[in-house]
């Protein structure tokens, strides 16, 4: 039987690591940390992979997704707080600003069209749009009231297959 | 979820990969669903939201079609 106590402090642990470090905790980085041996670590991964809590890679114990943080580098990357982050998709690199509440420099790269389009996250406000090819600023958009986001699958089908979603 | 610069890069991107159209959000009516969505999750007494609690969030960030039923 799970221990949901410890099972939550292991979430909070994983989100902080993340947040602190931008890369989320080893297993045993983890069973160390509370003193616990690994096998009961992994337990509590599985079990906080089960409930949504965070995602595990398939077969291991390594954290792929702790929404809005993603373990592996994206097309969405978040600077924040000195730190410089990777988001699973459109809507989490805006997940992590409203998670840390923070201001953010977004870059992400616009699917089909591949330009990229960095945001400007200030005092909980889209403040700035800005199209750039590389390092250079080719257009302004505002406030990027042109910028779309997609969601290919309704929300009783998020979970089917949490990568393509 | 992905980011595209206007609708016909959604429509040319679905076709290319045999997909249907889902849900075209603007970035802003993200933003306020993220604020909502992720506002608690650094928190240690986050522990996942109820059913009722995400039909919720949904609502205040008017999001009360169909494609956003069925939350569980």
């Amino acid at each position: 039987m799970t221990n949901d106590s410890l099972l939550w402090q292991v979430r909070h642990f994983v989100y902080s690591h993340f947040a602190d470090t931008t890369h989320p905790p080893s297993v045993d980085e983890t069973a160390q940390h509370f003193n616990i041996n690994i096998e009961e670590a992994g337990t509590l991964y599985k079990e906080l992979h089960n409930r949504h809590a965070f995602f595990l890679e398939p077969d291991t114990l390594t954290v792929r997704m702790a929404n809005p943080f993603s373990g592996i580098p994206t097309d969405f990357k978040v600077h924040a707080n000195g730190k410089t982050y990777y988001a699973n998709c459109a809507w989490d690199m805006l997940g992590i600003p409203a998670a840390l509440h923070t201001d953010a420099v977004i870059e992400a790269v616009c699917t089909e069209s591949n330009e990229l389009v960095k945001l400007e996250i200030r005092n909980g406000n889209i403040a700035q749009a800005i199209y750039a090819l590389g390092d250079v600023p080719a257009a302004e958009d505002g406030d990027g009231s042109n910028l779309l986001i997609h969601f290919p699958l309704p929300f009783a089908r998020w979970y089917d297959d949490l990568t393509f979603t | 979820m992905l980011l595209f610069q206007s609708e016909e890069w959604i429509d040319k991107w679905c076709k290319r990969n045999y997909l249907e159209r889902g849900e075209v959000l603007t970035i802003h009516q993200v933003w306020k669903l993220s604020k909502l969505w992720y506002a608690n999750r650094m928190s240690v007494e986050y522990h996942g939201r109820s059913i009722e609690e995400t039909k919720e969030i949904f609502r205040k960030s008017g999001l009360t079609s169909t494609f956003w039923h069925g939350a569980g």
